[in-house]
């Protein structure tokens, strides 16, 4: 797909990329390997970030309703080593904001998820999702247009037919790249809660919607009902004491999925046990630490994210301090645990005063599941690699990022002496937090979205 | 904008508040149980807040009333465990934790254990003497909060009830004697379920709107729509949810709370909502 003059269907983006080509060196992971950046100015806070099943496109989803795709440029030939940066591909307003009058009930037009459905044919599409209504859109690109109709005038407008002497056949000529973005399917009206998590089945056919008390699934091709297979609302809501945070479909059994809820529990439900997947047929828990034991140990201990790996055999949780990984076929404890931001332990009050430890954070696998990256606060962002048990906290920020500098990995201070260039742990900003992040599925490339920014890092192969 | 919860204001509240949580963190020698009763604070401000919100957040609210319910727990148990000693040289400024003034329990309580450090012969009497005080007043201001909060948000009318199937095969094997009773008991149970949907909808969020004045709920909404003549068709309806002829109707009754001139405005506004309705059904 060459990329002449893009023109975006619904509306222009507010502010172009401004294109850093930076290279900086990654010391922990390969030698030689460098890392170049792109960075996006958003015109809103960004929601989501999520790459397409081969890394070409990557969407974001912002707070205003928008969803924005970038694409991969083609390898240039003659710079062999360096990957294709990415554009801006396609700029659309996927939800509006809508009012409910019979509730009274704002309904927020951010968008909370955006899944893409793996490419059937030349168009793209993917499923975007806010409070209430999941929306499948269909991204086209149209680079070819009809001339020469018999009635109708270039611009338009309509011939008069007397004056019509001869017939022709229209021909299509090329003409600039336009990539177009339309609604096939809306489903909408199925949840009361609101939606966190959608997740598209192994079979391409189907997908699960998640809410805090219900999971429905649904039928890509129908969008006037959906089957209810999780409904944990209690009969009496003065007894409800647990949501549903996160759901995930496994990767490769089109009949087992998972949801995370609020107390730090995962259950693994399969479809073909019943309709009504109450019952769990397994439940992944890990029993308390004691030594660890505060007054917000519940809260701490909700889960924001749950991932599969790409193989299908490990799953990932986030919680509020740690990253945690769980084979499938032990329910008792995780197998590994890597702590994100321990120092924060201490601050525990302060973080609840102000909100932060409501954060929901996200958390990715790489294509090859032997790293996982997570965000934090003070736009710091963290890689745990499994093998070598190495970890590295870098930063998302536009001050660091300067032609050809070598990124440093930062750390934090907790406590004592505060050694050069590290960070103390006051003086971290908690405004500046990574929710998002990405991983191409089968490069080096992340995506980390800071409030308004979009960083995109590469590693450089030699 | 329309629907939007109050915002919250800076005040000497809340600056006390920050500076309370990060004495708790820094320091080691706050007494436990004067860490909890800032926790518990903590906790019943924020729902407090989110119960003046239009749609308060679920996850949330359901994780801050589970840690007031294990403070709660953890209250009652010691006191089960230790006699209750009113003494009457407490200072009356314990029992203003729920109120604004936390300035008072900052200042205040260490010193006033601190002083009956000095009066009483057992510090840890004292302390559990304050917390017996403390917990007579608040038990059922803890309990009636998370209730009216979780109460509140099923406010939200239930579109999707459970898809109650009988369950044929999906449970343990039975035997045949007790298939029969089974079923039986879950078509009692799918009834006993729709009944309790059926008094939700109608009991739902007294305490809510009794907090508002019926005003406030209505300035907001631009009614010159519905002054206009019915006649022609002004109104897109948005996307009507199934149950739409059925929701106004159970909204409403939630109204007759408070006072007649509430009534008179529900009584209005049914009117008028049967009116609409006829519209969109189009009768």
């Amino acid at each position: 797909m060459k990329t002449h003059g893009r023109i975006s269907a619904l509306r222009k983006m507010k502010c172009f990329p401004c294109q850093f080509a930076n290279t900086i060196k990654s010391a922990q992971f390969t030698t030689s390997a460098l890392m170049s950046v792109s960075f996006f100015d958003q015109a809103d806070i960004i929601s989501t970030v999520e790459f397409n099943h081969s890394g070409e496109l990557l969407a974001t989803g912002d707070k205003g309703g928008r969803v924005v795709i970038f694409q991969q440029e083609q390898e240039n030939k003659t710079q062999s080593h360096s990957r294709g940066e990415y554009n801006v591909y396609s700029t659309f307003q996927s939800h509006e904001p809508e009012f409910d009058y019979l509730k009274s009930l704002e309904i927020e037009e951010k968008i909370n998820k955006i899944r893409w459905l793996p490419q059937k044919n030349a168009a793209q599409f993917l499923l975007s999702t806010n409070d209430k209504t999941i929306k499948l859109w269909k991204i086209s690109e149209r680079d070819k247009r009809p001339e020469g109709y018999n009635l109708k005038e270039e611009d338009g407008r309509y011939r008069d037919p007397t004056t019509v002497t001869t017939l022709r056949v229209p021909v299509f000529r090329p003409m600039d790249l336009m990539v177009e973005a339309s609604p096939r399917r809306i489903f909408a009206n199925a949840h009361t809660y609101h939606i966190n998590s959608i997740s598209i089945n192994s079979d391409y056919e189907t997908y699960l919607s998640a809410d805090d008390l219900r999971i429905n699934l649904w039928h890509l091709e129908i969008t006037d009902r959906s089957f209810n297979i999780v409904d944990i609302k209690p009969a009496n809501m003065e007894e409800l004491t647990e949501v549903i945070t996160a759901a995930e479909f496994h990767p490769n059994s089109c009949n087992t999925f998972v949801y995370s809820s609020s107390k730090g529990t995962i259950r693994l439900c399969d479809m073909r046990a019943s309709a009504l997947c109450d019952r769990h047929s397994k439940l992944f828990e890990e029993p308390e630490d004691p030594s660890n034991r505060s007054f917000f140990s519940e809260i701490i201990s909700s889960i924001s994210d749950v991932k599969f790996s790409h193989s299908g055999r490990y799953m990932m949780t986030r919680d509020y301090l740690s990253v945690k990984i769980w084979d499938l076929n032990m329910e008792n404890r995780p197998v590994e645990t890597y702590q994100v931001h321990e120092y924060l332990r201490s601050k525990l009050c302060s973080l609840y005063e102000n909100d932060c430890i409501f954060d929901k954070f996200e958390c990715c696998w790489n294509g090859s599941d032997s790293i996982v990256m997570t965000g934090s606060y003070n736009n710091f962002f963290r890689m745990f690699d499994r093998n070598t048990k190495r970890d590295i906290t870098l930063e998302a920020s536009r001050e660091n990022n300067k032609p050809r500098t070598v990124l440093k990995p930062r750390k934090v201070c907790a406590s004592g002496k505060r050694k050069k260039d590290e960070i103390s742990v006051d003086s971290l900003d908690f405004n500046k937090k990574i929710l998002h992040t990405a991983w191409h599925p089968k490069e080096n490339i992340i995506a980390v979205a800071t409030t308004n920014n979009l960083y995109i890092f590469q590693d450089k192969m030699n | 904008m329309l629907g939007r919860g109050l915002k919250r204001k800076l005040s000497d509240y809340e600056e006390n508040m920050a500076g309370l949580s990060s004495a708790f963190d820094s320091s080691r020698n706050l007494p436990y149980p004067l860490k909890r009763q800032l926790v518990l604070n903590m906790c019943l401000t924020k729902l407090q807040t989110y119960k003046m919100l239009v749609e308060p957040n679920l996850h949330r609210s359901v994780l801050i009333a589970n840690t007031v319910r294990q403070i709660q727990e953890e209250m009652r148990q010691e006191s089960n465990q230790q006699p209750v000693n009113v003494c009457a040289g407490i200072t009356p400024s314990t029992h203003s934790y729920t109120g604004m003034e936390s300035s008072g329990i900052s200042l205040q309580l260490p010193s006033g254990i601190s002083q009956q450090e000095s009066n009483c012969c057992d510090l840890r009497s004292a302390e559990d003497q304050i917390e017996n005080s403390l917990l007579i007043v608040s038990d059922d201001d803890m309990s009636s909060a998370i209730s009216s909060i979780l109460k509140d948000l099923d406010f939200v009318e239930d579109i999707s009830p459970p898809t109650c199937l009988v369950p044929t095969g999906d449970d343990q094997p039975k035997f045949p004697e007790n298939a029969g009773l089974k079923l039986e008991d879950d078509r009692q149970d799918l009834k006993g379920a729709e009944c309790v949907f059926g008094s939700f909808e109608i009991s739902n969020s007294t305490s809510y709107l009794k907090d508002l004045a019926i005003d406030d709920i209505f300035e907001d909404i631009d009614t010159s729509m519905y002054d206009s003549d019915f006649c022609c068709p002004p109104l897109t309806p948005p996307r009507p949810p199934p149950l739409a002829t059925e929701e106004p109707l159970k909204t409403f009754p939630s109204c007759n709370s408070s006072s007649a001139n509430n009534i008179q405005i529900c009584r209005t506004d049914l009117s008028e909502l049967d009116h609409i309705m006829e519209i969109l059904v189009g009768s």
